[in-house]
């Protein structure tokens, strides 16, 4: 029960909170504006991750620079799939009605897209590098210094998007459109340029938020599905679309991974992630902060 | 007319040497599956890199030596199983029906070898496996299959509880992966140390999806035991050594099951991996490894300056050295394949291998050592290449 006071334990629950929250804010902002499933968003994450790799070994440039041309990366695709695939399929009222199945099979189809050709270009080695990686000491707290730049950077990111999203007018224009589009066209908004800047930033970020991984663990071709699937668990746990109950989603299930291994043991590690997403679902279906209310 | 005939004749043997000419000059087809995408599609490079090589070195002696009968160059047919085990089993009855290929060697993995198992058997085709280690593997009939690997979880077991107790350690710490091959070598690892005297101290069960370590690590600590035994894949090593550092686990003897002897692995950590004892049995330059130093150079040059998974690949091109020189000794006559698989000794990158029914009789489980960022091979003694040496403290 000692270890459960340590404050090494807390910094760790912090930094695989705040990678939770970073990684699903991009997959809620997608869902959220436009209903799209993106299942194919951990793939976002392992591009990000691959483009800090080649930046670091080829360039030599270090992920927290190369972090930003991954999401440059990352959000242009997001442009791209807009402009090619999601305009025309949003635009259209009658494919409107089946966008959110339509678009689980056209994300499940570029997700093998991208697989693919990153099996193509890199092979399906495991790939690494090292930076950042020796031990930081704050109080009791050791981290590799690659741990703490995920935890503080990670934090300072997701807070500040979470804080654009709530309090600029182009947040405000995302957040109305999230609620209710057709209310958010009559009273002004531009809603194509709101939804094609919300792939953009969702996919961006998750570009980042793969350079920031890189650091810490292996990198090949089929590394992002775990990262859906945590996405999509947080993100419902904390409502869909909304983007706070998101953030503190992804920080709960991390203290909640974290404290509750260590209170009962790893093996039950599946079990209480999983057991809590399926008690939400069936006693607070609109998850931790949805209200229920929203509207298309 | 009979200049007529004459002529005819000299036409129809001319086709028939043709013909003979062309059959001689074709390659040996073999097939095999890799996973080329799905869960283990990380794991396939390491198999499929020695079979590339090995076809690249065999074909530039000139392909294959087929019985003393001249040379056959070597022309694979692949598919990607998308790690399927069953996916597997139809890509090799659809190489020996469809594609008739010569000969067929191994899939990735255990399961897959399982799978593909009966396909083999029905049509009589030998295949010397890899990649693949179970005791399970043994209940396999004798006939068709053998297995290269010298890491079946009993004999690790066993090797590595002879080799904690040459260290005079007392107590240790177990965590491991609840995937198959890890679990099951506590399953045997566990009654060799309670049989040598020695204790757990501390023993977690965790998933392969874990994504942090710490509570565990914490308790380990607490613990002070005198080695710490982590039965890992590369992901989870990789949380280990990172977390291992954080909580300040600092047991002289650390060993992490898989992970250590791979190339992007050692680039990750470098002098922090110095000390690590992991699963292996090979080192470049090893006594008794015929043309292991050959291999290695050949292996790097290949692959640009990338050394190969001392554990997975050099185990993979052993299984095509013994095919190589069984089909050297009698020819592409996969009965005589068989019988030669079954009774000859094979000079290999492993050292020498003879098969003891289904299983390699002859490389025993041995462990490797991280030393000065270079892999040794530390146990067991009759095999190393440097001695087992204290984990010192970590390099940052």
């Amino acid at each position: 029960m000692d270890s459960l006071v340590s404050p090494q334990l807390l910094a760790a629950a912090m930094i695989t909170g705040v990678l939770y929250a970073l990684i699903s804010l991009g997959l809620n902002l997608v869902y959220g504006t436009m209903r799209l499933l993106n299942v194919a968003h951990g793939d976002l994450v392992m591009i990000g991750a691959y483009v800090a790799f080649i930046a670091f070994s080829l360039l030599n440039i270090g992920p927290l620079v190369s972090m930003f041309g991954a999401a440059l990366i990352c959000g242009s695709l997001g442009w791209l799939s807009y402009k090619c695939v999601f305009q025309r399929l949003l635009s259209n009222g009658q494919l409107l009605s089946r966008l959110e199945e339509n678009s689980l099979l056209l994300f499940f189809a570029l997700s093998v897209i991208i697989q693919n050709l990153a099996i193509l270009f890199f092979s399906a080695d495991r790939k690494g590098y090292e930076y950042l990686s020796a031990i930081v000491e704050i109080g009791d707290v050791r981290l590799t210094g690659a741990r703490l730049t995920v935890l503080i950077v990670g934090a300072v990111i997701s807070a500040a998007v979470v804080f654009f999203l709530r309090f600029s007018l182009f947040g405000l224009a995302m957040n109305a459109l999230i609620q209710n589009r057709d209310a958010s066209a009559i009273v002004g908004i531009n809603v194509d340029r709101v939804q094609m800047s919300s792939l953009i930033f969702g996919f961006g970020i998750t570009g980042l938020a793969g350079a920031l991984i890189s650091m810490m663990e292996p990198i090949t071709p089929v590394m992002g599905f775990p990262y859906t699937m945590s996405a999509f668990v947080i993100i419902i746990l904390g409502g869909l679309g909304n983007l706070w109950g998101g953030f503190l989603a992804g920080l709960l299930l991390g203290v909640l991974e974290v404290y509750g291994v260590a209170l009962t043991g790893p093996e039950w590690r599946s079990v209480l992630v999983y057991g809590i997403f399926v008690l939400i679902l069936i006693f607070r279906p609109q998850g931790l902060l949805g209200s229920g209310k929203t509207a298309r | 007319m009979i200049k007529h005939l004459i002529i005819k004749t000299f036409v129809i043997l001319g086709m028939f040497g043709m013909a003979y000419s062309a059959q001689a000059a074709d390659p040996v087809k073999i097939g095999f599956s890799i996973p080329k995408t799905g869960m283990f599609a990380s794991a396939g490079p390491s198999q499929l890199n020695a079979y590339l090589l090995w076809q690249d070195l065999v074909n530039a002696k000139g392909g294959l030596d087929i019985g003393g009968k001249g040379r056959r160059k070597i022309e694979f047919v692949q598919y990607d199983d998308k790690s399927n085990p069953a996916q597997a089993a139809k890509i090799y009855e659809k190489l020996i029906t469809n594609d008739k290929v010569d000969l067929v060697v191994a899939p990735w993995g255990t399961p897959h070898h399982f799978a593909v198992a009966p396909v083999v058997e029905r049509h009589k085709f030998p295949l010397v496996g890899n990649t693949a280690a179970s005791v399970a593997l043994r209940k396999v009939k004798p006939g068709y299959l053998w297995f290269t690997s010298s890491m079946m979880p009993d004999n690790v077991a066993k090797a590595m509880t002879a080799m904690l107790k040459s260290r005079g350690v007392k107590s240790v710490a177990i965590l491991y992966n609840l995937l198959p091959f890890a679990s099951e070598n506590i399953q045997f690892l566990k009654p060799a140390l309670a049989k040598a005297g020695i204790k757990i101290h501390f023993e977690a069960k965790y998933p392969p999806d874990i994504k942090d370590m710490t509570g565990m690590l914490i308790k380990v600590k607490a613990k002070n035991p005198d080695a710490v035994l982590v039965h890992s894949y590369p992901g989870d090593s990789i949380l280990y050594m990172n977390q291992a550092r954080e909580v300040g686990i600092n047991a002289k003897t650390q060993y992490v099951m898989v992970g250590p002897a791979i190339g992007f692995f050692r680039g990750m950590f470098k002098s922090n991996l110095d000390g690590i004892i992991t699963m292996g049995s090979w080192a470049p330059g090893m006594k008794g490894a015929t043309g292991s130093q050959k291999f290695y150079t050949a292996y790097k040059k290949k692959f640009k300056g990338h050394e190969p998974d001392y554990l997975d690949t050099v185990e993979v091109y052993a299984s095509v050295q013994i095919l190589e020189q069984a089909i050297a000794k009698v020819g592409l006559n996969r009965e005589k394949i068989r019988n030669a698989i079954n009774t000859m000794t094979f000079k290999t990158i492993y050292g020498d291998v003879k098969f003891n029914g289904v299983q390699n009789g002859s490389t025993p489980s041995s462990f490797t050592q991280i030393q000065k960022g270079k892999i040794e091979v530390v146990w067991p003694k009759s095999r190393a290449t440097a001695p087992l040496a204290d984990k010192g403290a970590w390099a940052n």
